[in-house]
């Protein structure tokens, strides 16, 4: 069995590399570092496994997820890496090919987008590139698949021993320091010289891993001596700018001798389209447009038909068949009671939902795999430099909208650690597609003609309050040095059909698996909470174990305009994800579909109470599995503890203000 | 002259990256654009927005401020 590990730089074709080589599906984007996870497929014809790592620049790592690669060279155990390399920006990928090669495992590179090359008018040698590298290079298109078949060939070919690995002279002062502290490295199956060359680069996770077998300060003073005598003799000050340099003369001359370029080269429809949407007068407007456009089409015109539709089915013909199945084999009353009540009502208000949220994530990957997310990083940026974020923390917004999970997970990708912990603790304000069940029945209950407007200004609301409290933090807690923002603008590309209808699956399909565990399983909890009470079984739902617990909620809540028990319980369950509270809606008033429980809610709410109630849901806590994921990419319980915190000091304040205000105006 | 000097649309060739902050710096130099490199202005967004730069077909995006660190000379 083998273990290839897939490494190269961002935005190069890597996860559709993947997935042609692995046959089951991976999620693809085109925003830099889209992949974030270590994720491993079965290679196709019994090969072994493909480990899919963050792309990265160089093994020197900047960024979280950039150290994933180098703590998987130094940890792991792997049998050969395939290098995919971008045909059209060689010069720059083969910077990390190179401290691939040194490492002197077996490598294949596979050439990717050697189309697009070509249609930039360059021609390149393969077979000399590979005679440099001393490993086989291959052309590949990997969106088309072409070259597939060559890139397993070579893969196949790959004996498990060590390639020898290609060593490049980094001239007398290094090459004596790097023999200098080979001396002191004890074996271990880590190639000695890798290891030094990765230290002089400053690469942490090598220095942590040198720092167990050498004392620190010898480690230090080989540096600094080394530093100071390449700065001696050479123009640059810093050993990693000199390694650099070496290793780019060594690049330079390969490509002279491998490539030519045809002179013919016509303005790139990547900088025609931004010259446009990133234009100083028209950029904001289309961003903005656009967003309308994807709201416009997930709720009003795609969205609402496909729910109404999939609601009058499944309270239809869903609920009669299982209840006309139910009474062929005799089942009791409890089982019905169980059934009907409590899994139909509490999953089946949930599933009416799947379609809008599935168009969101639809849109959410034409957005990412187009390439345009990135231009809203640069749309946005100066805005969110006020607040002391970057442009880049508005893309795990965007992709909040659709879930707060992924959202958080994007923030990965920002350089600066205070901002980086900032927007993972800001993103849960973002108003996730879980949520927008919540809205659609009250907005459609109270709201009705202006139901659009209602939903926006929640989503507004979400975002000013998360940009507000951007300001204060950095004011405050993470008063961090400096804001940094610097984005790849990778060119745009037309995405495919298949790609994004499995990528918005993919996304989508958490939820469905949601509906089928956390929800299926609160509903029926509450369902029997709802059931029993201090009175025994089937009691009057008043009477009920969680009309007790509710209701104590309920009378802290009073002030803020929802003091019912059937509030405070539907608030508890929405922590364990957004959309319960419409199942335990659905459940405790005892509603057959959602638009008799809209009646219902109509009945028991008034429309200042409903509005405070939706703002509250919106902003009180971030669901169950955010929290789980904060938790994970913070490693901080305290960060993790805050970000609930403040949420629901945030969603009481707010409600209050806005409840007590509304009444003094006289709207209660 | 600093890259924020030069008129959009124009190209520069990069003297320095030195004062640039440390982070951006390594991204610039991750992306291939460091001292040597040709580079152009493609352009910048309103309100002291950030700039679109260009660099062997890579394009990028940095804030002014940045930009104003960068040292170039004309071609
Ligand atoms: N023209 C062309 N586009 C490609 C090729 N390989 C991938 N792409 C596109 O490049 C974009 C980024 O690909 P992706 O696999 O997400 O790259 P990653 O970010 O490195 O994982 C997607 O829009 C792909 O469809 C290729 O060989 N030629």
């Amino acid at each position: 069995m083998m273990n290839v590990a897939l490494i190269g730089n961002p935005n190069t074709g890597k996860t559709s590399l993947f997935n042609a080589l692995t046959g089951f599906y991976e999620y693809v984007g085109n925003w830099s570092g889209v992949t974030v996870e270590k994720k491993v497929g079965k290679l196709k014809d019994e090969l072994g496994q493909l480990i899919d790592l963050p792309g990265i620049y160089s093994l020197n790592p900047l960024s979280e997820d950039e150290a994933v690669v180098s703590n998987f060279l130094l940890t792991e155990d792997f049998s050969a890496v395939l290098n995919i390399v971008d045909a059209s920006q060689l010069e720059r990928n083969l910077y990390l090919t190179l401290q691939v090669l040194e490492y002197g495992k077996p490598v294949v590179i596979a050439l990717n987008m050697f189309d697009v090359a070509k249609g930039r008018g360059l021609k390149i040698d393969t077979e000399k590139l590979s005679l440099y590298m001393k490993t086989p290079v291959i052309p590949v298109v990997a969106r088309k698949g072409t070259g597939i078949d060559q890139v397993k060939h070579y893969l196949r070919e790959i004996n498990a021993e060590n390639q020898e690995a290609l060593v490049i002279h980094y001239g007398e002062i290094l090459e004596n320091a790097i023999q200098k502290l080979i001396r002191q490295l004890p074996d271990s199956r880590l190639p000695k010289r890798w290891l030094a060359l990765q230290f002089f680069e400053g690469n942490k996770p090598v220095w942590e891993l040198l720092k167990k077998h050498v004392d620190e300060s010898v480690l230090q003073k080989i540096f600094a001596e080394t530093e100071k005598r390449i700065a001696e003799t050479e123009s640059v000050s810093s050993l990693d700018r000199y390694i650099r340099q070496i290793r780019r003369q060594w690049i330079c001359n390969v490509l002279e001798k491998a490539i030519s370029h045809s002179p013919d080269r016509k303005v790139p429809l990547s900088d025609r389209i931004d010259r446009i949407v990133v234009h100083k007068v028209w950029g904001m407007p289309i961003f903005m447009l656009l967003m309308y456009l994807v709201f416009k089409f997930t709720f009003d015109w795609l969205g609402s038909p496909l729910s109404d539709a999939l609601d009058a089915f499944i309270t239809g013909p869903v609920t009669n068949g299982i209840s006309s199945g139910l009474e062929a084999i005799g089942a009791s009353s409890f089982v019905k009671a169980v059934i009907l009540d409590g899994i139909v009502a509490g999953v089946g208000g949930v599933l009416v939902f799947v379609p809008q949220i599935m168009i969101l994530f639809f849109f959410i990957s034409l957005l990412e795999d187009s390439g345009y997310m990135a231009r809203v990083a640069m749309v946005m940026d100066r805005l969110m430099e006020i607040f002391g974020l970057n442009g880049k923390a508005f893309i795990p917004m965007i992709i909040g909208f659709g879930c707060n999970v992924p959202g958080v997970m994007a923030a990965r990708t920002i350089e600066q650690p205070s901002e980086r912990l900032l927007t993972i603790v800001l993103t849960p304000m973002m108003s996730c597609s879980a949520r927008l069940p919540v809205y659609t029945l009250f907005a459609g209950a109270f709201f009705a003609e202006n139901q659009a407007l209602v939903v926006f200004s929640l989503y507004f609301l979400g975002i000013v309050v998360a940009l507000v409290m951007a300001k204060i933090l950095t004011s405050t807690l993470l008063k961090h040095k400096e804001s940094v923002f610097v984005v790849e603008l990778p060119p745009y590309r037309v995405p495919q059909g298949q790609v994004l209808f499995r990528s918005t699956w993919e996304k989508g399909k958490g939820f469905l698996r949601k509906a089928g565990t956390f929800i299926l399983g609160g509903s029926v909890l509450i369902w029997f909470l709802s059931y029993a009470g201090p009175g025994g079984l089937s009691v009057d739902m008043n009477e009920s174990y969680l009309a007790m617990i509710g209701g104590f909620l309920g009378t802290l809540l009073a002030p803020i305009g929802f003091g019912t028990w059937q509030a405070g319980a539907a608030l508890i369950t929405g922590f364990l994800a957004k959309e319960v509270v419409v199942s335990t809606m659905n459940i405790l008033y005892a509603s057959p579909d959602i638009s008799s429980l809209q009646g219902i809610i109509a009945g028991s709410f008034i429309p200042l109470e409903a509005f405070s109630f939706i703002v509250f849901i919106l902003l009180y806590i971030p669901c169950l599995a955010t929290v789980a994921v904060i938790r994970k990419e913070t490693n901080s319980l305290r960060w993790t503890l805050f970000s609930m915190g403040y949420s629901l000091a945030i969603a009481y304040v707010i409600s209050l203000i806005i409840y007590q205000g509304g009444k003094l105006l006289g709207l209660g | 002259m600093t890259l924020a000097d030069i008129q959009p649309g124009k190209k520069a060739r990069i003297v320095s990256i030195e004062n640039v902050n440390k982070l951006v710096r390594r991204r610039l130099i991750d992306l291939g654009i460091m001292e040597g490199s040709i580079i152009c202005l493609k352009n910048s967004l309103p309100f002291g927005g950030p700039y679109t730069l260009e660099a062997d077909g890579q394009s990028i995006g940095i804030r002014r401020r940045e930009a104003s660190l960068i040292e170039v000379s004309n071609l």
